[in-house]
């Protein structure tokens, strides 16, 4: 399917929504990016881990580590669920570091990372370690179960620009508040942008997606200041 | 309820897909740009369930209302769960005939700022009557409770401050510690843990806000171990007796009373539109800290004061309310009988122990099919859904008055629990 977008499919897409300070958002969001606050002062870090199952380099595991910030909103165009600032992606293989970095410009940690979910019956944990380090444990949650296909922006700046891509992700998705997840974020290097101490370890908010596939159009390059 | 799930048609944005929270945040070179996208989504949304928001009132709200379908236009008889109005009073003999007598004295409206040409007699004979009730050397008005914490809290701290608030505090109270520009801080809801964990990060002036009866949940303050925490911190505590006011307490001074507590908490706020139906805020304490907000409190200070046959009627209310304790008795009374009928029913009520109770529908895709058979069988309640309260806890809110009686309470548990039942939601 030569159409310009980027598929990739996965089996389990987690994500976790915490609170953390907006001076921590601010530290970590480039000047253009602002970000979502969930209450004043109060911003949203998100930890996203992917099990894919098909890409361009093979199966991986992925986490992501992201501020929420203001989605571009343009007339015509469909409304974004939200966006992501990614700060930092980690992959468990080269290949998918090497893709991801030259054809979105995502920062990431250059060393393979170990990505292991483990499922208890309607719980998924994704355990992120850094060669024999732990890095973080995200958990969630299941609730109720519905296919859906999603807008989400993500934005990216490296030394090449800033950049803006739109993705669909489509599947089964389970979301709720009913604060039963968990993250717990180790003293590692791979966490240095956050303070700790400050990020609420029970998530507000909790996704799910089973089965599904992510879809990147082709990137677009934004003028900033 | 038809389309509730209706496809993605091209780019518009469809009913079930997204909510209010999707449509405040959006970036881009024309602040117009959300305005196509929202009258897109509320086209859709309007008549698949957020026709039952605003519809209009065609009579006093005692409890029974006249309400305009938004959707079928007709005027319909309905008994009324939706206002507040706890003891019934707004409309009372007594107070409207004040209110009738203050038009002919002062006319409509009070022509000017309450530190200029604005105040009056009988705004002054409120204050007086307010302070008295709470047990305070003085109070003070504000035209709106929104504006009394707006007002209050932005008149007492500042830039570098440090301002704690529960969780589900109201916007008012959000938006005073914005206008303070003071570092806001939230701890999880009535969680005395999680708020000495904040108030350790905290270091020079620190204001705790607690509500006396949280308003979506009807959950009573945790306040003998929040005081004891924000004592032991050296925060002061304001508790925003909105929802409690002239109902919790053996005089009815509020949940502080309630508790014992009148005196170690250090600000009192509430409103007159709740168990009193009408419309104000105000804030008691000592002559000094009123005098301070008079000064400095700019809600207050810019707006113009309480229309006077208001406030007239507001005095007739706190009156009734000090002469007529049995008020607040039948509305506890009904309170129980109705706790206990849902009860029996299998109708959950969340943490609620108080006249506001949440029947839990916990399910955001249905809430609005749900009000919708609730209200064609006679009932006028509302639902609330999403961002108003957290994804899946979809509920109807229920305000219970002293004037239902238990035959209207009997009723309104046979609807809610029948609909619910037929829905699934209750087995």
């Amino acid at each position: 399917m030569n159409d310009g977008k980027t598929r990739y499919g996965y089996k389990n897409a987690i994500s976790g929504f915490f609170e953390f300070p907006t001076d921590n958002a601010r530290r970590i969001l480039p000047g253009y990016l602002e970000p979502v606050e969930l209450h004043h002062g109060t911003s949203i870090f998100a930890m996203t881990a992917f099990d894919f199952t098909e890409s361009m380099v093979g199966p991986y595991g992925e986490v992501v580590m992201a501020v929420i910030v203001s989605p571009t909103v343009k007339p015509g165009e469909r409304l974004p669920k939200s966006a992501f600032y990614p700060y930092l992606v980690a992959t468990t293989t080269k290949a998918a570091r090497d893709h991801a970095i030259e054809r979105w410009h995502l920062p990431h940690w250059m060393e393979d990372v170990g990505v292991q979910f483990q499922q208890d019956k309607g719980r998924l944990t994704a355990k992120v370690s850094s060669g024999p380090d732990p890095v973080a444990e995200l958990t969630v949650t299941d609730h109720s179960w519905s296919p859906v296909s999603h807008l989400y922006q993500s934005f990216m700046k490296d030394g090449q620009g800033a950049f803006l891509a739109n993705i669909v992700m489509e599947g089964s998705q389970s979301e709720h508040e009913e604060e039963l997840g968990k993250v717990v974020l180790y003293e590692h290097s791979f966490n240095r942008d956050l303070v700790i101490s400050d990020v609420y370890d029970v998530p507000f908010r909790e996704l799910w997606m089973k089965d599904g596939r992510q879809t990147f159009d082709p990137l677009i390059t934004l003028q900033t200041v | 309820m038809e389309a509730a799930h209706k496809k993605a048609e091209g780019n518009k944005p469809t009913f079930a897909e997204y909510d209010y929270s999707n449509f405040y945040y959006g970036a881009g070179d024309d602040p117009l740009n959300l305005l196509g996208p929202f009258a897109s989504w509320y086209e859709e949304a309007l008549p698949n369930g957020y026709y039952l928001y605003s519809e209009p009132v065609h009579s006093a709200p005692t409890t029974r209302v006249q309400i305009k379908d938004r959707k079928t236009g007709q005027v319909r008889d309905l008994l009324n769960l939706a206002s507040y109005n706890y003891l019934g009073i707004s409309y009372r003999e007594e107070v409207k005939q004040a209110a009738i007598e203050a038009v002919h004295k002062y006319g409509l409206g009070a022509s000017g700022s309450p530190i200029l040409s604005g105040t009056f007699d009988i705004h002054n004979e409120l204050a007086e009557a307010m302070a008295s009730f709470k047990d305070k050397p003085a109070a003070i008005l504000f035209p709106t409770g929104y504006s009394a914490n707006i007002g209050f809290i932005s008149a007492l701290m500042r830039s570098g401050d440090n301002v704690i608030l529960d969780q589900y505090s109201h916007a008012s109270i959000v938006d005073g510690a914005i206008l303070a520009k003071s570092k806001t801080l939230f701890f999880r809801h009535n969680n005395p843990m999680d708020l000495e964990r904040k108030l350790l990060k905290c270091t020079g002036k620190k204001l705790v806000v607690v509500e006396g009866v949280y308003s979506m949940d009807g959950d009573v303050c945790a306040l003998p171990e929040i005081v004891e925490v924000a004592k032991r911190h050296g925060a002061r505590v304001l508790i925003d007796e909105a929802h409690s006011t002239f109902l919790f307490g053996a005089n009815g001074r509020g949940v502080a009373e309630h508790f014992g507590l009148d005196k170690e908490v250090d600000f009192h706020l509430g409103t007159f539109s709740k168990s009193l139906g009408g419309q104000g805020g105000f804030v008691c304490g000592s002559k000094d800290l009123v005098d301070y907000v008079n000064a400095f409190g700019r809600s207050r200070f810019f707006s113009c004061n309480l229309a006077p046959p208001v406030a007239a009627g507001l005095l007739a209310g706190v009156k009734i309310v000090e002469a007529e304790p049995q008020l607040r008795a039948k509305l506890w009374s009904n309170v129980a009988f109705l706790r206990r009928r849902f009860a029996e029913e299998g109708v959950d009520i969340g943490k609620s122990t108080s006249q506001v109770m949440p029947v839990q529908v916990n399910n955001d895709s249905r809430v609005f099919a749900v009000a919708e058979r609730i209200q064609e069988r006679g009932l006028f309640l509302q639902p609330v859904t999403y961002p108003a309260v957290p994804k899946h806890k979809s509920r109807l809110r229920i305000s219970v008055s002293a004037a239902h009686t238990e035959a209207d309470l009997e009723f309104a548990t046979q609807v809610i629990a029948g609909v619910l039942r037929e829905e699934g939601i209750v087995r």
